[in-house]
């Protein structure tokens, strides 16, 4: 076996995958919030625009790293929709960004019923989006460490959380009954899916110890790695977990949650670029060269 | 109809390259890049066996043009599609420039076809030049040549007979008796991507 680290896909890719993970959760959770805990129509507006634009900012990246930018029409002549992740992504995308504008216009005229409907697609494509961001490299059969089942749903728990981390930013601020509700729904929801994403951490590893000779590889560039343990695992993972444990347990500590949260973003980025980064593929012998 | 295909004999490989300067020459692929270029066709030096009786080998690859091909797979266009002879080629003209073919080829068949390599293209080839555009390369079993009644250029070249091209599905071939002889096996059959290129090592 030849094992070779992959270089195809650097930062920009990363970059992609975490801003579209967060703009896709943020407008799931968001719209989610305005529709569950009546937060009002511009609650709802706003945070599906602040979605759309994050969302937005990732593709920029994901289009700065085609051969030729200028070709990003392409993306529309989605012909491979039967089996690429890219094609389904920007359908999904697609589908976020038109029932996302929808629903905002519902939200505005105040047509209930038409908000809810539009409200939960936009949800489905936003849920949608932050897993295919884990599909897109899961697709890669050459790389074994990527072309597992726990990195979709790795991606997805990640994404969510990073999605907490920009509404209770976004929620910081306000100081009404609901707004204070929500947060704590929030945050408690977070320190959930931050155990969940400690969990399958675990079970990646884990698996990767009994894997063929490039997952163990890749699993060893990570945790040799201190960005990865120190960076990611202590100060993106388990130290906002204790800090919004802590938080959740203490009034006022609104304060203390939002820092854990600014954590939880940095770590969610580090690990999809550590993610890429620690991609190698197998080759047969011979073929590396 | 064909089903194309190539015997790769390791043990007749002579590692002169004459191949990959044949096709570089005929696909006019960016053998000026850095690093030692970008082939669609490479000559790897191995060493087989232990010291003191280590042996030199030289080992060959092209793209497998996979029956079950990742590359095909994931291109989110359709750019990359299998031709009615089985070879799997690029239409350069939908070619999106994602790269996700290269990292989802798991027999590293793939490379950019950059602005720089379009340049240095016209440079050396003038008007003969056959890159226009940006986009991703590999081989394509020469699929002009085979038009036009000719081997790929490689096999054409090869000193050694160590490439052998033929169609798969007609039983009197060279290649067909290689192969279902089981003298001939593909590589990383564990991948599940069922190669068309086979190899005698
Ligand atoms: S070898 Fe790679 S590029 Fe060639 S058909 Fe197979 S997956 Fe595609
Ligand atoms: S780089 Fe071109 S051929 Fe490769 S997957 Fe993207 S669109 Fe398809």
């Amino acid at each position: 076996m030849d094992l070779v680290q992959q270089h195809t896909w650097g930062w920009f890719i990363a970059i992609y995958l975490f801003f579209g993970g967060l703009g896709g959760a943020t407008m799931a959770l968001g719209i989610l919030g305005e529709l569950r805990f009546n937060k009002g129509k511009w609650f709802g507006i706003g945070v599906t625009v602040l979605g759309m634009a994050i969302l937005s900012f990732g593709l920029l990246f994901l289009v700065l790293d085609l051969i030729d930018p200028f070709r990003f029409l392409l993306a529309f002549w989605i012909k491979g929709i039967g089996h690429s992740w890219i094609a389904r992504g920007m359908v999904v995308i697609m589908g976020a960004y038109i029932f996302g504008v929808l629903y905002m216009v519902a939200a505005f005229f105040e047509s209930t019923t038409f908000k809810k409907w539009m409200g939960y697609l936009a949800m489905f494509c936003g849920f949608g989006v932050t897993t295919y961001t884990g599909l897109l490299l899961n697709a890669n059969v050459g790389i074994p460490f990527w072309h597992t089942p726990a990195l979709p749903v790795l991606f997805t728990v990640s994404a969510f959380s990073t999605g907490c981390a920009i509404l209770m930013w976004v929620l910081a601020g306000k100081n009404d009954h609901e707004s204070e509700h929500f947060f704590h729904a929030i945050e408690s929801f977070d320190i959930f899916l931050i155990s969940l994403e400690l969990l399958i951490l675990f079970a990646y590893f884990d698996f990767a110890r009994g894997g063929n000779l490039a997952v163990v590889k890749s699993a060893h560039l990570l945790l040799g790695n201190p960005i990865f343990t120190i960076g990611f695992l202590i100060f993106g993972l388990i130290m906002p977990l204790i800090l919004e444990a802590y938080a959740s347990m203490k009034e006022n500590s609104r304060g203390l949650a939002v820092f854990a949260s600014g954590l939880v973003l940095l770590g969610g980025f580090l690990l999809r670029y550590l993610i890429v980064w620690a991609g190698v593929f197998q080759y047969p012998h011979g073929l590396a060269g | 109809m064909a089903r194309y295909g190539m015997v790769m004999n390791v043990k007749t490989c002579l590692g002169c390259k004459a191949c990959m300067a044949a096709c570089s020459q005929w696909n006019q692929t960016p053998f000026w890049a850095e690093e030692g270029g970008k082939w669609r066709t490479r000559v790897t030096e191995l060493e087989d066996g232990k010291f003191p009786e280590v042996k030199r080998k030289f080992f060959p690859t092209i793209c497998m043009h996979c029956e079950n091909a990742g590359c095909q797979s994931v291109c989110p266009t359709g750019a990359t599609f299998t031709n009615k002879d089985g070879i799997v080629l690029i239409d350069y003209d939908l070619c999106l420039g994602c790269g996700y073919c290269i990292e989802a080829c798991p027999y590293d068949a793939r490379y950019e076809y950059e602005k720089e390599d379009l340049e240095k293209d016209e440079f050396y080839f003038g008007e003969d030049a056959r890159h226009h555009q940006v986009h991703v390369d590999k081989c394509t079993f020469c699929v002009d040549r085979l038009e036009e009644g000719m081997e790929p250029s490689c096999a054409a070249t090869c000193v050694g007979h160590a490439r052998i091209f033929g169609d798969l599905d007609d039983p009197n071939s060279e290649i067909a008796k290689l192969v279902n002889s089981g003298e001939a096996k593909p590589l990383g059959e564990y991948l599940a991507t069922k190669p068309k290129v086979y190899y005698i090592k």
